[in-house]
């Protein structure tokens, strides 16, 4: 019960925090995506079950607010949460480094599938830009060890996390 | 690929197997789901019971925003209020000046108006809101901070001030309770009846997404000048007539076989820089 109240707790500040980074950095033309920093820090914490849920979910609120196109996000997310969940046992997710290069490959990930699902299924684009991405990309690497610790520090000891 | 010899550690196997591939498959296998299925039937269903669920932390998103933004808002305020002040005082009395000459104009115009049997034109009502959320991958769609329950409806207007000019910035698709989602001008499925500025032609202005604005189907024989102001038309039934949308960058060279001109239009109003808008209620 504790364990799933952490988890509610936890994927709603995940989206208070990427509405607040996506509002600020908007204007600056910067496409930020907290939301796929929280989900990489949950594929690479969490046991199995829990990680792909949530980020499923996680997707499926960012689709909630498209336009074009619904389930796309949840789509990408499910896959980056694959390759998360994949590569986590040979990443050394405790050290900041790997966790900025693989929120920073992910947002690249994330960004061109996204834009090659609404183009296939909507026949629309939603390319954010190559420097929005860029920057994007390079902000969310940077809060990434932040969003890890924090992950890490509301589940300390807890069941939902992997086995060390 | 080997299985282990030993049945109790196979079936542990299978298990782990099942547990690895089989939620991430079902969840692939949704999401693709949704993506095929129309946006307006079991979508629009899923998308109504989403709202009751997501809205909540979204409000709370929001708020948290507006308080952090207020905060840094409320020093820069204490420390320009003076001299604001000051500025202020002096505009207010040159705003005075210019309304007793405004109110002699409008009274002439009313005038004028009847005299020439002309419908005057209706002040804009409506409410103004700010932009809420912006979906990182979709930069040519926000999210009001008023919905419904402030009078928006789907098809209103919606209107931004920028570098001091009020401008088109687009038009509400969808409307919640306090929310409302609003397709900005560049984006693909924007369309607007708009007409020139010196000329009167008229024609359809359609968003292209990152490519340039365009207005197409404009008559062979207008008269066009790179930087002409272009606005919404009468003939538009969703926008009131009269709304800057930009100014033309580039007109296409015209071809044989052509039977109207295309052009392209910066639009007044930056998509990226959109942050307070003003919703018209009522066309």
């Amino acid at each position: 019960m504790v364990n799933a109240l952490k988890l509610i707790f936890l994927f709603v500040c995940a989206t208070v925090f990427h509405w607040a980074f996506a509002s600020f950095f908007a204007r600056f033309g910067v496409s930020v995506n907290i939301l796929l920093v929280f989900v990489t820090a949950f594929c690479a914490l969490f046991k199995l079950p829990f990680a792909y849920s949530l980020a499923f979910v996680s997707g499926l609120f960012l689709d909630f607010f498209g336009t074009k196109l619904f389930g796309n996000n949840a789509f990408t997310f499910t896959v980056c949460a694959c390759l998360i969940c994949n590569i986590a046992p040979r990443f050394d997710f405790d050290e900041p480094f790997p966790q900025m290069v693989a929120v920073f490959a992910l947002t690249w990930l994330a960004g061109i599938l996204n834009t090659l699902l609404v183009f296939v299924f909507a026949s629309a684009s939603v390319w954010p830009g190559f420097f929005s991405l860029l920057g994007g990309s390079l902000i969310d690497g940077l809060c990434a060890p932040v969003v890890f610790w924090w992950v890490r520090r509301v589940l300390n000891y807890s069941s939902i996390l992997k086995q060390v | 690929m080997s299985t282990p010899k030993h049945p109790i550690s196979f079936k542990t196997y299978t298990g782990h197997y099942r547990r690895r591939y089989l939620l991430p498959v079902g969840f692939l296998l949704v999401s693709f789901l949704l993506m095929i299925l129309p946006l307006d039937g079991f979508v629009s269903s899923v998308k109504a019971v989403m709202a009751y669920i997501f809205i909540p932390q979204v409000r709370v998103a929001h708020s948290a925003v507006q308080y952090a933004q207020g905060v840094s808002q409320t020093v820069q305020e204490l420390l320009q209020a003076h001299q604001e002040n000051e500025s202020l005082k002096q505009e207010i009395q040159n705003a005075r000046l210019s309304a007793i000459q405004a109110q002699e104009v409008f009274a002439e115009n009313e005038r004028l108006s009847a005299l020439l049997k002309l419908q005057s034109q209706q002040p804009w009502k409506g409410v103004w809101a700010k932009v809420a959320y912006r979906e990182p991958s979709q930069w040519n769609s926000i999210i009001l901070d008023k919905g419904a329950s402030q009078g928006i409806k789907e098809r209103s207007a919606v209107i931004a001030v920028q570098d001091e000019q009020a401008a088109l910035a687009g038009v509400v698709v969808e409307v919640n309770e306090n929310t409302a989602k609003v397709l900005l001008v560049r984006d693909e499925e924007f369309s607007a009846a708009v007409r020139l500025e010196k000329d009167k032609g008229e024609g359809l202005l359609v968003g292209a997404g990152p490519r340039a604005v365009q207005v197409k189907y404009l008559p062979l024989l207008t008269q066009i000048e790179t930087g002409e102001r272009v606005y919404t038309s009468k003939s538009s039934s969703v926008f009131p007539a009269g709304i800057l949308v930009g100014q033309v960058s580039r007109v296409h060279p015209s071809t044989a076989f052509q039977n109207s001109l295309t052009v392209e239009i910066t639009p007044q109003v930056r998509s990226e820089a959109v942050q307070e808008v003003f919703v018209i209620l009522g066309k």
